[in-house]
């Protein structure tokens, strides 16, 4: 939550929620709002009343909506690419002090290997953990297979949509392309098997001493999928002729919120306090309205409202598909 | 030519006298209601010796003669180490009885009735290879069969009437003799100095000739065979027993097979038998030329009959050597010998050598241990039906093993938790249990002590490390006022009075299993349904004050696996104890991994107790070797164990009679396991039956250490033939197996018999119904969803219980391309390596972002529509 408040841009984000009551002139010039010189001449009538309830609850949907879109797509992208540049600069004085992690059991979240294919200009440091919560920094690595470059079939998740969309260009490769990883015992090259979607044939496994590198992550369909839709998984199989060797020890199998598609619902409770601070910081508005002046409460109240809808909508990435 | 021996026993068996069956000490060897009698073994002969008396200033012969009876209770199908019973009535009664007659201990003895186990059978028309002779009877000492080195007045065998002239001379037995080259102190020919003198000593060798045919001189103990050395393997098995003043003995004779003692190499192929010589004496050549009180010092010993008075104990000197059993094979002698005819059984592992078949492995309980051995052979040696093989295992492990598809059946005691696996069946295979066995000496040499009775208390007592064992527990903190060991204990002396009171360590514990077990389950189940025994175990003295080790306090009964709890460390001062500190109670208890092993220590007396703790000072520094106390000395036994019925049985180890309601003791016998059968209850169908012991307690008559072994197997996702060798095991098992008897197929001693009628008759019917369960592979009402078949099929709102068949990493390892080895048993798996990516989607992945964009676009128009014409109302 720190590093969203962080962020530059919440400027702009912050521009959304002032629409509705902001009885200050804002700086800017977007909201073509009403003159409002000619103060309440007269009270509403019941059918004004009704109308600007109406109106009030259409922009609530609108700026819900519209800002969750923004995080997904846009605003996602920020606070990825924040996470993978400290993860970067994490995996590479580990792999530097040779502390980097060969497994078996790695801390969720911890940085485990950079993969990269510049074919399609990727490059991602894979962190540990497929939970949807755990794909928000980055390409997960799935903990109950061997590492990347690891002898064995080992899965990588990534998202093919929202949040940077990490894996939103690897069904671009095609057979014989490279993906490069550098982990904690060295830098492999798998050479790109194919892509395989729903009914494809799966590879049949490696030979003892190969490694496998699957990448999954989801696509959509339609003219829609290229960018916003993203409902099956999407396999990319690759291939190394040497391995490193894997350590005994793996977990037999993940919670199920790690596999494909899955969502985390262990989030419910987060989320419960996220809007439940939001709720908060309403009333927070409401009755310090009736103290300060409004400039005063605007200026306190916006950066707050930003960071905690920042922090909510993370939240609700949780409770959706790990890899859109 | 077995067949037909066989039905000859069988017709011997008829005419054997009821005493050979009252002598058995075995309970569970009585035979059942209607059971075949047990092939037994008797004879009456005439036994004679010759010798003189001076009467009327002249040698005048004088002549000896009995009529004597020998039984032996079995004599078909032995195994290695088994005991049979021989008992005689008519003989000579004994004198300076030895308080251990096995091997060398006995030889002192006078009129002993000699047991050995020989080679061959008696019977003159066979080949000299098949014969029975001195040379092939088992002694485990040269002293035993060679007399060297010895004065002519000991030289009583040349006084034999029948000694050929060559057994007159110095040196006789054996052609070409050993010269000094081999035997150095037989009194041979020096082969550097052939003419030199060989001395005056007298010399007869008895050689022992091995099954491979290599003929060991038994000259002196390095011209034996290696059986024989010493501190060999296995105790001495042939005695000189005792007979008492009205002529009548028994005693129970361990027999040997080729597993134990090669060189004798008997088994189902060789023929042996048992060579019973009740020693009269050696018969005398009356001394010609010389007039009474002339005669050589030979004849004067030839001629004696014992010094000692009949029924005396020795008092460390040897007896007369004319009618001591150290001359058995003089021809006098040897005459007088009862020959019976042994069959040993298929060794156990006749199934690995002649069926080369891949053997179908049942895996689990050593209680059945005793009938697989019989029934392995009736499924390998017939060629219709598969191989069975039965690999001991804790039940729990080859439950486990069975239900993971690593077997095809477990054979286990109890319900096991299936888990979320497929559903198994439990068929009832046997009925057996477990017993408390003991080897106890009654004190001052009067036999071994025949009814044990323990209560619950008891075993808790000694299950709870509670006795001190010896001084070096006294020091364990909240229970150094306890007896030391259990036979000082008032509570066990009120119950078994009469027995020694000198306290030693193995009468402080009893040997029991590390592993886990369903005999441990039920056996504390036992303790734990009586209320003095938890009352003790929650920490509440008995009557007469002694408390539980307090590490045991408040254990949990019952438990599958018995702890090793106690963590005391005794203080000392011996030095070696010092170097090697170890908890001692746990060297006390020192449990074992299986049945078996508790059962031949009890056959050996030889307690499992740790606490040797031996110093060797030749070294610096010291070196020091901890490890197993000796084997008990022959009167002075007291060791306790938990064993299966069937090895109980097998081998005669007297089982305790347990208490059931106070005051009641229930011994293992076939009605109180019937009893304890009629007391067991089903579940549900398919389920075992379980005994409750609060219903054992009640009734009173029933054995509470009953168990049902059931053979149990998965009902779903068996391989067919698999569950067809499964059902076929049960069928054949609960009908031919149950048949009592000694043969292939047949059921041994220490098992009741399932039959259609009677008390088990609804263990025969659970044991149908459950086979064609098993072989059926019936699929259930209610179909249990297979995590496969949802992804593609059933889009849910929650895709994540969709599975990735193939990309799965679960089925990277199980699914191997190349090395797929064997019919794999059915698995949720993907069958085939190169399975079709299933669709793993998301509707909200695919909706997600156009529905929010949307919604949101429309909304914004919505909102500012209405703010328009809100606008323009006003």
């Amino acid at each position: 939550m720190s590093t969203v408040l962080e962020k530059p841009g919440r400027r702009q984000a912050g521009r959304a929620p002032s629409g509705e009551r902001a009885q200050k002139q804002p700086r800017e010039k977007r909201p073509p709002r009403p003159q409002r010189a000619p103060r309440p001449k007269r009270p509403y009538t019941q059918g004004e009343e009704t109308l600007a309830v109406f109106s009030s609850a259409f922009t609530m949907i609108t700026i819900v909506c519209l800002w969750m879109a923004a995080q997904l797509l846009f605003l996602g992208n920020l606070s990825q690419d924040r996470a993978q540049g400290l993860l970067y600069t994490e995996l590479r004085t580990q792999l530097a002090s040779l502390t980097a992690p060969t497994g078996p059991i790695v801390p969720v979240g911890d940085p485990v290997a950079v993969i990269s294919a510049p074919k399609i200009g990727l490059q991602q440091v894979v962190v540990e953990g497929t939970a949807s919560g755990d794909l928000l920094a980055g390409p997960g690595h799935r903990r109950d297979t061997p590492l990347p470059g690891q002898e064995g079939i080992s899965l990588v998740y990534g998202r093919g949509t929202s949040y940077g969309a990490p894996f939103g260009d690897v069904t671009r490769l095609v057979k014989g392309d490279h993906i490069e990883v550098v982990m904690a015992q060295g830098r492999i090259t798998f050479t790109v098997l194919d892509v395989r979607r729903t009914n494809d044939p799966i590879p049949p496994p490696p030979a003892a001493g190969e490694a496998r590198l699957t990448l999954v992550t989801a696509e959509g369909a339609g003219w829609l999928g290229k960018y916003v839709s993203a409902g099956s998984a999407v396999y990319v199989d690759a291939e190394a002729k040497k391995a490193f060797p894997a350590p005994a020890g793996r977990p037999g199998a993940v919670p199920e919120s790690e596999k494909a598609m899955a969502n985390d619902k262990g989030a419910l409770p987060l989320l419960a306090l996220a809007l439940g601070c939001l709720v908060a910081l309403t009333l927070g508005v409401i009755a310090a309205r009736q103290r300060w002046s409004t400039a005063l409460v605007w200026v306190i109240a916006s950066p707050l409202a930003v960071a905690l809808a920042w922090a909510t909508t993370d939240v609700v990435m949780r409770l959706l598909p790990n890899l859109i | 030519m077995k067949r037909a021996l066989v039905k000859k026993l069988h017709k011997a068996s008829l005419l054997a006298t009821a005493g050979a069956f009252a002598a058995s000490g075995l309970v569970l060897a009585l035979p059942a209601q209607g059971a075949p009698v047990a092939p037994g073994w008797s004879e009456t002969k005439q036994l004679t010796r010759d010798t003189w008396y001076v009467g009327a200033g002249e040698f005048k012969p004088f002549h000896e003669s009995r009529s004597v009876t020998v039984s032996v209770d079995k004599t078909t199908n032995l195994r290695g180490r088994q005991p049979v019973t021989v008992s005689w009535t008519g003989a000579a009664p004994s004198g300076g009885r030895a308080a251990n007659p096995y091997g060398e201990n006995g030889i002192a003895q006078e009129r002993p009735v000699l047991i050995m186990q020989c080679r061959g059978i008696d019977d003159p028309t066979l080949p000299l290879a098949k014969q029975l002779r001195p040379e092939t009877c088992w002694t485990s000492t040269d002293f035993q069969r060679s007399m060297t080195n010895k004065d002519e007045s000991e030289a009583i065998w040349t006084r034999d009437p029948a000694a050929t002239d060559a057994e007159k001379t110095q040196t006789s037995g054996l052609t070409p003799y050993p010269d000094t080259s081999v035997c150095p102190t037989a009194g041979g020919v020096n082969p550097a100095d052939p003419t030199a003198s060989t001395g005056s000593s007298y010399n007869h060798l008895t050689p022992f000739v091995s099954k491979a045919g290599t003929v060991f001189p038994a000259c002196d103990a390095q011209h034996m065979p290696p059986e024989a050395a010493v501190g060999a393997a296995f105790p001495p098995a042939e005695v000189a027993a005792f007979t008492d003043a009205a002529g009548q003995g028994s005693v129970k004779f361990e027999v040997r097979s080729d597993v134990e003692n090669e060189s004798l190499g008997c088994n189902y192929k060789v023929a042996c038998s048992i060579v019973v010589i009740p020693i009269m004496g050696t018969s005398c050549t009356l001394p010609t030329g010389v007039s009474p009180g002339q005669q050589d010092p030979a004849d004067t010993a030839c001629a004696s009959g014992g010094h000692y008075p009949i029924g005396s104990a020795s008092d460390g000197t040897a007896g007369d050597l004319a009618v001591s059993p150290l001359l058995w094979w003089t021809p006098s002698n040897w005459a007088n010998r009862f020959s019976i005819p042994i069959t040993f059984g298929l060794p156990p592992d006749t199934c690995d050598v002649l069926d080369p078949r891949p053997p179908t492995g049942f895996y689990g309980s050593e209680l059945l241990a005793q009938a697989s051995l019989q029934w392995a052979p009736a499924y390998c040696l017939n060629k219709h039906r598969f191989k069975y093989q039965h690999n001991q295992m804790p039940d729990a492990a080859g439950f486990q093993l069975m239900q993971n598809g690593g077997a095809p059946a477990a054979e286990v005691s109890s319900l096991h938790d299936a888990g979320a696996g497929d559903p198994v069946a439990y068929a009832p295979t046997a009925i057996t249990g477990f017993g408390i066995g003991y080897i106890i000496d009654k004190p001052e040499n009067k036999g071994e002590y025949e009814n044990l009775r323990l209560t619950p208390r008891l075993l808790a007592k000694l299950l709870t490390q509670s006795y001190l064992g010896s001084a070096y527990g006294r020091g364990h903190p909240g229970m150094g006022a306890n007896p030391v060991s259990m036979n000082v204990d008032p509570e066990f002396t009120a119950l078994n009075p009469h027995l020694s009171l000198t306290e030693q360590e193995a009468a402080a514990t009893v040997l029991s299993l590390s592993e886990s077990s369903d005999v441990i389950e039920q056996l504390t189940d036992y303790i734990g349904h009586d209320p003095k025994a938890m009352a003790f175990i929650s920490g509440k003295p008995d009557e007469w004050g002694m408390v539980v080790n307090p590490r045991y306090r408040d254990l949990d009964l019952p438990t599958p696996e018995w702890p090793l709890l106690d963590n005391y460390i005794p203080e000392t001062t011996d030095s070696c104890r010092q170097a090697n500190p170890a908890v001692y109670f746990t060297q006390l208890a020192a449990p074992v991994t299986r049945l078996l092993t508790i059962a031949q220590a009890l056959i050996d007396a030889w307690p499992n107790v740790q606490t040797k703790c031996d110093t060797d000072v030749s070294t610096t520094p010291p070196t020091y070797k901890p490890g197993r106390v000796n084997r008990q000395s022959y009167g002075s036994r007291f060791m306790l164990g938990v064993i299966s019925l069937g090895d109980a049985a097998r081998y005669g180890i007297r089982t305790a009679a347990l208490q059931t309601k106070p005051g009641t003791f229930v011994e293992p016998t076939l009605s109180s396991l019937g009893k304890a059968v009629q007391l067991m209850k089903q579940g549900k169908p398919l389920e075992p039956f379980t005994l409750d012991q609060g219903d054992a307690r009640t009734s009173g008559s029933a054995y509470p250490g009953t168990m049902v072994v059931y053979t149990a197997a998965r009902t779903q996702h068996l391989d067919p033939a698999d569950a067809d060798k499964v059902a076929e095991f049960i069928h054949i098992s609960t009908t031919e197996g149950q048949q009592p008897g000694s043969g292939n197929g047949e059921l041994p001693d220490g098992f009741l018999p399932i039959s259609k009628n009677g008390v088990t008759a609804k263990l025969y019917d659970a044991s149908q119904v459950a086979a064609t369960a098993i072989q059926a592979q019936f699929v259930p009402a209610t179909p249990t969803p297979t995590p496969t078949a949802t992804p593609t099929s059933n889009p849910t709102q929650d895709p994540g219980d969709t599975t990735l068949p193939g990309s799965e990493p679960s089925a990277a390892p199980t699914v191997p391309a190349a090395t797929s080895t064997g019919p794999a048993p059915i698995t949720d798996d993907v069958p085939a390596p190169m399975a079709a990516t299933a669709a793993v989607t998301s509707p909200m992945g695919n909706w997600l972002l156009p529905v929010l964009l949307g919604v949101g676009i429309l909304g914004g128009l919505v909102a500012s529509a209405t703010r328009v014409a809100l606008a323009v109302r006003r």
